[in-house]
């Protein structure tokens, strides 16, 4: 073939109109960094749709085959508004919440310091909760810190565990912590339902309640607070669980069952409900943990051992312990009057 | 290879052949150890008291039930639950028909499947709980005991948190505690699986040949 006089084959053709045609693109790159073009502005026709799609002038449901709650609705924007409320309000100040009681907690500590048993400890010992209930007791500890690790990595994750571990172990990390919290879930509810069986008597009001809240308990300060088998901070916390454990048990289950046929409003609702009643269980839980381990002598060893110290009862618990102490001398006495042998048993281990 | 490759292929060919050669190792020799011969004459039938002793065992003694409902309520929930979790939960039918039998069978729907998860873990914890808190349990416990009911509950768990099967990762740690639990399962006191009616058989027998009521 012959171009401009010159002998040129057919691949050589092409080659070089492929070059002139990189050429063709590149230049008017570099061309439009010298002469800005003029924008042209062209309008959008699908705009004006979808500003009506998404209903801004209020809800409004169109006509579909697809049978269920709003399927007739293609952008309610409750949801997304509810989303973006839950994602910048409500996360950020549950997160600051927790914090700032995990750090009072801290605080007291720092400044109080563990309370120890008065004239420390005796070397006898009395029995406090059955194996049952400590049994049940550790059953909904573990329950509840698994419930609430993952639904504080579902709450927070986006924020502290993506960033870390990135979007793939996020994934997997949210996924595995939904799951584990759904099926968790209702195990809680047989807990809260068995504590509520076996504690509640114990916890309702009885005298010296009143005067055990007005004087803090004496946790502040010296003054020594009389109290029964539960004090009324134990009963606060107690009937707190059972509030906080309805709240996240019934929203919950409405979450958990989408398919019911419960409408967005409710949903909505019970996310709110479940998140600050959760929230607050939370925070409770660290007072309640504090209490029981490192802020108070020998009070662990109840829940662990089923024992407690005598002095530890007769300090924090002086009417149970003088209750118990009488009836193991009861028993002691129907030991002695039926025992031939004139030996009197100590019963205080099994009272 | 892979983890995911090793996992699905020869620590699973490994694990199962362990599980199978092992229980059946444990079985034999257990049969085989015989019992010396009595020669006193039996006040009552030993094979009728053997299968007697298999079914009564199943309630508890209603003198010793306000001491051991907990393990008798948890004990059930677990092992029900367990039992219908493993043969009857869909994603464990499709793995016996993919690796195991050729053929699947009913499972059961998505809530029943749920709901025995739920029964089973309840009854696990609680069991473990007891284990741990009661003094008496807690004193006839060893190692043993507590890793099979580690293990197992850990298998379970990654069962659970990986119910979505929308990663692989997931699937993976589960298949491979799995797989550990069934190395780990014939050389520990997990085999009751297995020997409960043996052992229960040979009590009912040594006891009903001397006239005591099982």
């Amino acid at each position: 073939m012959s171009l401009f006089g010159l002998r040129v084959s057919g691949w050589q053709l092409s080659t070089l109109f492929l070059a002139g045609l990189l050429l063709f693109i590149a230049f008017p790159a570099t061309a439009q960094d010298k002469v800005p073009a003029s924008p042209i502005m062209v309008p959008n026709p699908a705009t004006d749709l979808w500003r009506a799609v998404r209903q801004r002038e209020g809800a409004a449901s169109g006509q579909t085959q697809v049978r269920g709650i709003e399927t007739g609705v293609l952008i309610e924007q409750r949801g997304e508004a509810f989303r973006e409320y839950r994602r910048r309000d409500f996360i950020g100040n549950a997160g600051i919440f927790i914090g700032v009681i995990a750090g009072l907690v801290l605080l007291f500590y720092i400044l109080r310091g563990r309370i120890n048993i008065p004239g420390g400890r005796s070397g006898r010992r009395i029995k406090r909760f059955a194996d049952f209930e400590r049994t049940l007791h550790w059953f909904t500890a573990i329950v509840f810190i698994f419930l609430a690790l993952t639904g504080l990595t579902l709450l927070f994750g986006r924020f502290v565990v993506l960033p870390v571990f990135g979007a793939e172990a996020f994934g997997v990390i949210a996924s595995a912590c939904k799951e584990g919290h759904n099926l968790f879930g209702p195990l809680f509810i047989v807990a809260v339902v068995l504590l509520f069986i076996r504690f509640a008597w114990r916890n309702l009001p009885s005298r010296g309640d009143l005067t055990w809240l007005v004087k803090g308990g004496g946790i502040i300060g010296k003054a020594h607070v009389t109290a029964g088998f539960f004090n009324a901070g134990e009963k606060i916390w107690f009937w707190s669980v059972m509030v906080l454990g309805l709240a996240v048990s019934i929203s919950g289950l409405v979450l958990i069952f989408p398919t019911l046929g419960q409408p967005r409003d409710i949903m909505q609702l019970a996310l709110f409900v479940h998140g600050i009643a959760a929230v607050l269980f939370i925070a409770g839980s660290f007072g309640h943990i504090y209490i029981g381990t490192i802020g108070t002598e020998g009070s662990l060893e109840s829940m662990t051992t089923g024992y407690v110290d005598e002095n530890w009862a007769e300090a924090h618990h002086d009417r149970w312990h003088a209750e118990t102490v009488a009836q193991a001398a009861r028993g002691a006495d129907r030991h002695a009057s039926a025992d031939t042998t004139g030996a009197v048993h100590a019963t205080t281990d099994k009272a | 290879m892979s983890f995911t490759a090793f996992v699905d292929g020869p620590f699973w060919y490994f694990s199962a052949t362990v599980f199978v050669i092992g229980v059946l190792w444990r079985l034999v020799g257990m049969l085989n150890m015989g019992s010396k011969t009595d020669f006193s004459t039996p006040r009552s039938s030993g094979s009728a008291a053997a299968l007697s002793i298999n079914i009564t065992r199943f309630f508890p003694r209603a003198d010793f039930w306000s001491r051991i409902r907990l393990q008798v309520v948890a004990g059930y929930l677990f092992h029900v639950g367990l039992f219908a979790l493993l043969f009857f939960a869909a994603p464990h039918i499709e793995f016996y028909r993919e690796y195991v039998t050729g053929f699947g069978w009913v499972a059961l729907p998505e809530w029943a499947f749920i709901l025995v998860s739920e029964i089973a873990f309840l009854g696990l914890m609680l069991l473990i709980l007891h284990r741990m808190l009661n003094p008496v349990t807690r004193a006839i416990s060893d190692r043993g005991d507590y890793i099979g009911s580690i293990l197992i509950f850990l298998v379970m768990l990654t069962g659970c948190l990986a119910l979505a099967r929308s990663h692989e990762v997931l699937r993976v740690t589960h298949f491979f505690l799995a797989e550990l639990l069934l190395v780990y399962f014939p050389f520990s006191a997990l085999i009751h699986t297995f020997t409960f009616p043996f052992s229960r058989g040979f009590m009912g027998a040594h006891y009903g040949r001397r006239g005591v009521k099982v």
